[in-house]
């Protein structure tokens, strides 16, 4: 299969996903596998029950906190340390997505290849930021590949954050900040702490603070949904799946922002009942992809998630070879990839 | 000179409320700091028809034409453009988000320009010079009224306010009487007008005018005769027919019909246009258009054949003759008739011809269910949908569905379909999988034979969402092709033969009556099933 050349001799596409041979490891494999080189922790990249896996020590953290049960075995490897099995090297970069969020770059003679998994090019408070690499191969997510998706800067999301909360706060309504548990409801808690405003964690979001307090952030304001409900003055931090449920219906006075890159689209409005959209997203936009691939040099690219084709398309007519991964190998991310995180 | 930026934004910040009251508040803001011409195309733009609708003006310019200058504009392909618009659910929005170059401060249209601007639209007739206007504008125009002005040419501004939401504003800005908004509106056919008249103070004396498309009155169904048995000696009864509903508007030598859409459809009738303009003095009636043969109503198969037609060739005219049956009577002589009650618009509609020229529906009066079940029998045999129950003591209210009006039409027996693609919805179900394609079996194939919209709660159509996402086979543009394996039970009003679906059926009016999760598509009804059914409507 021609895309199989392209990734060779480092990965190779079989109908569970990619699969790094020289490592006999798949990447970021969506049932569990034998070994699992693992991105990040987002539930759509790190299934559970992988019997071996091969990711960041703070990916591994939340790892072994989101699946107690898990009694398979973890190799950390931290960013810059570099393996290498059957002349293959293997090394990880920050990817900027979240907390333990890697890029993984091969080489051999000379050849290399960077696999992005989710990541981003803005600041985030808690992902280290991404590094760029140059290879002669980039497989990239694409979850934002159209034009039309162009997010603010942190800073600016995070005033209008802010005003959101404070706003409801003035018309005595408690603000309901829809956010997946595992890295934007953190952001969103250091961020409004620094304007003074606290938060209630969902459980989903509460139970990873250790691994986010060891990694040097600390959450004095936050308390857990479990010790009450929101109170005057309090934002409700809830994944979007709740928007629909008790936790955001029993709050009879309330003022719901959906924070995501999908809120770009106003339809999502009616989708999470929102008053707010704010495009806060920890998915590179458009021009952070184009960025990546220009800071990255590669002589071919090859796309994932989201507008795969589309993205293919348009990088080629602009002198960047590139191609869809085949259908099949891709997991259906597509609209649901951010807020079916916490399922 | 105000800016047509003023109301792009106003567009934005309402359709950025969620509460109606906010909403009348911020459109209401807005209409208050204008006054005379500018103020009457606010009102317009405001409420998203670029046009007085009595003007029946349209701007025509399509999907593609827009993308097309979105593609000039933007510097991105068509196709780019048309991944967009689909991921964004919206070309306006699209449009808007890919204006990354935005142009100087200052630039933009005044409000009377793009009021010129879609005037000089209309009137050009090419395609390219429409695209070649459009791309003028939306160089000149910042991302948000790029927006705003695409939603306006693509038919949907899509901010959560109709035009009652504009007139409730009117009535806010300038301390005027809701009702003699909304009545004013009716009356002239333009709400810009009508905003102009509210500020100064003279909605009193705006006149009732014919010949612009006034809103239809609709009925509640009923299931049942039982239950409005004890409203029944205050309904009078007519026969449901099987047609195209119609406002007839007739003065001097002119003459208008204007369908439930608000379209005007005069010259696909013209035997009724000649027929109503020999009539004696002016007056709008409210009736149906009926395929017509032997005296009597023929079936809508018939009729289907002449709809379309612009002008249909005299084959057609000798083939399918139609005729109009009035059944209510809004204006006569000048005078606007909406406030009367059905009694009195009855009496004034059979006044208009005494010696029967205008065929005029005969009404019944039963007292018990079981007469109106005989009744609704005889309807049928006629050849007729079903019944319409009126309250003789109703006002007309034009563009509103009451309980004023039952209908009473006993759907077909339910067929349980397949879906075999699902579709993103439009309005407030845009984003989600609403409109469900659908087939019967045929063999071990399946064959469309529908497609349908409504019917399940957005709780339902979000969790199949769900369901539809994991089974998708194919994706074709908005369309996405699905496993065969979701049936629904389905209603209808009838089966006809159709080229448009494989089946070489199309059920008409179908409904989702519900899920059938207990169901497998194994289980589906079949092919012959419909051809069956069908086989027993056409020998009716």
């Amino acid at each position: 299969m021609a895309t199989d050349e392209l990734l060779a001799p480092f990965l190779e596409t079989r109908p569970e996903g990619l699969y790094c041979p020289a490592f006999d490891a798949a990447i970021d494999p969506p049932a569990a596998a034998a070994r699992a080189i693992v991105s990040h922790a987002h539930s759509d990249h790190a299934a559970p029950g992988h019997e071996e896996v091969w990711a960041t020590p703070e990916t591994i953290a939340l790892y072994r906190r989101r699946n107690p049960d898990w009694t398979g075995r973890a190799r950390e490897i931290r960013y810059g340390e570099r393996l290498e099995r059957h002349g293959v090297t293997l090394e990880l970069h920050p990817a900027g997505h979240i907390l333990g969020s890697a890029q993984i770059f091969f080489e051999r003679e000379g050849r290399s290849l960077l696999f992005t998994g989710d990541f981003k090019r803005r600041l985030s408070r808690t992902a280290v930021p991404a590094a760029a690499p140059q290879a002669e191969i980039l497989v990239t997510e694409t979850t934002f590949g159209l034009p039309v998706f162009r997010f603010p800067p942190r800073e600016e999301i995070e005033a209008r954050l802010v005003a959101a909360c404070r706003r409801a706060f003035e018309e005595e309504k408690t603000p309901i900040l829809l956010a997946y548990g595992l890295g934007k409801s953190q952001e969103i808690a250091l961020s409004l702490a620094q304007a003074g405003i606290p938060t209630v964690l969902h459980g989903a979001a509460w139970k990873l603070l250790p691994e986010f307090e060891a990694a040097g952030h600390s959450f004095p304001l936050s308390r857990a949904y479990e010790s009450g409900p929101a109170k005057p003055g309090e934002a409700l931090v809830v994944p979007p799946n709740c928007a629909r449920t008790p936790v955001v219906r029993n709050v009879k006075r309330r003022r719901i922002v959906y924070l995501s890159g999908w809120a770009t689209r106003e339809a999502s409005r009616a989708d999470f009942d929102a008053d707010v959209l704010l495009p806060m997203s920890d998915h590179a936009d458009f021009p952070e992809l184009l960025q990546h691939v220009s800071d990255v040099a590669p002589r071919r690219v090859v796309t994932l998630h989201g507008y795969a084709r589309d993205f293919a398309r348009i990088l080629a007519t602009r002198g960047t070879p590139a191609e869809p991964l085949p259908s099949g190998t891709e997991r259906p991310a597509r609209e649901d990839a951010e807020e079916q995180e916490e399922t | 000179m105000t800016e047509y930026r003023l109301l792009a934004e106003t567009l934005d910040s309402v359709a950025n409320e969620r509460g109606k009251l906010a909403k009348i508040e911020r459109l209401a803001e807005t209409l208050g700091r204008l006054t005379g011409e500018e103020l009457a195309v606010a009102a317009r733009l405001l409420s998203g028809s670029p046009f007085a609708e009595w003007e029946q003006a349209v701007t025509s310019v399509g999907w593609v034409t827009i993308a097309k200058a979105a593609a000039e504009v933007t510097g991105w392909d068509l196709e780019t453009i048309g991944a967009c618009a689909t991921a964004i659910g919206d070309l306006g929005e699209a449009v808007g988000l890919l204006r990354t170059d935005a142009p100087p401060e200052a630039s933009g249209p005044t409000v009377l320009e793009v009021d010129a601007w879609l005037r000089d639209l209309a009137k050009e007739r090419k395609a390219a010079g429409k695209q070649a206007a459009l791309a003028g504008m939306l160089r000149r125009s910042s991302p948000v009224e790029g927006k705003y002005l695409v939603k306006t040419l693509s038919g949907g501004l899509r901010i959560g306010a109709d035009v009652t939401t504009i007139e409730e504003a009117i009535a806010q800005a300038f301390g005027a009487d809701r009702e003699a908004v909304a009545r004013a509106r009716r009356d002239c056919g333009d709400i810009g007008e009508t905003a102009v008249a509210a500020r100064e103070g003279r909605l009193a004396e705006i006149r009732f005018r014919l010949f612009h498309p006034i809103g239809f009155m609709l009925a509640t169904p009923i299931e049942v005769a039982e239950e409005v048995a004890s409203e029944l000696p205050l309904f009078a009864v007519e026969d449901k027919y099987d047609g195209i509903r119609a406002h007839a508007h007739k003065s001097d030598g002119r003459v208008a019909l204007f369908s439930r859409t608000l379209d005007d459809v005069t010259s696909q009738f013209p035997e009724i246009a000649s027929a109503l303009v020999t009539l004696p003095g002016s007056f709008l009636l409210d009736g149906e258009v009926l395929a017509w043969r032997d005296g009597r109503p023929d079936s809508f198969f018939r009729l289907q054949r002449r709809l379309g037609r612009k002008a249909p060739e005299p084959e057609v005219l000798a083939e399918i003759p139609v005729a109009f049956m009035a059944y209510d009577c809004l204006a006569r002589e000048g005078h606007p008739l909406f406030e009367e009650a059905w009694t009195e618009r009855r009496r004034e509609l059979e006044a208009i011809s005494p010696d029967g020229a205008l065929r005029v529906s005969p009404v019944f009066r039963v007292e018990t269910p079981a007469e109106l079940d005989r009744l609704f029998d005889e309807a049928r045999e006629r050849g007729n949908e079903g019944l319409m129950l009126k309250r003789v003591d109703s006002t007309y209210q034009a563009g509103k569905r009451g309980r004023a009006w039952r209908k009473y039409k006993k759907a077909l027996a339910t067929l349980d379909v397949v879906v075999t693609a699902v579709q993103q919805g439009n309005g407030k179900r845009a984003g989600m999988l609403s409109d469900y394609t659908f087939a019967v079996k045929d063999g071990d194939r399946f064959v469309n034979i529908g497609k349908a919209y409504s019917g399940l709660t957005d709780e339902e159509i979000r969790r199949m969402g769900t369901v539809f996402r994991k089974i998708t086979v194919g994706r074709y543009g908005p369309v996405r092709a699905v496993e065969p394996q979701v049936v629904l039970e389905v209603s209808f009003d009838s089966i006809q033969k159709s080229t448009r679906h494989k089946s070489g059926f199309a059920l008409r009016f179908p409904r989702i009556v519900r899920l059938r999760p207990d169901k497998t598509a194994a289980e589906a009804d079949t092919l012959e099933t419909v051809a069956e059914r069908y086989a027993k409507i056409a020998g009716q």
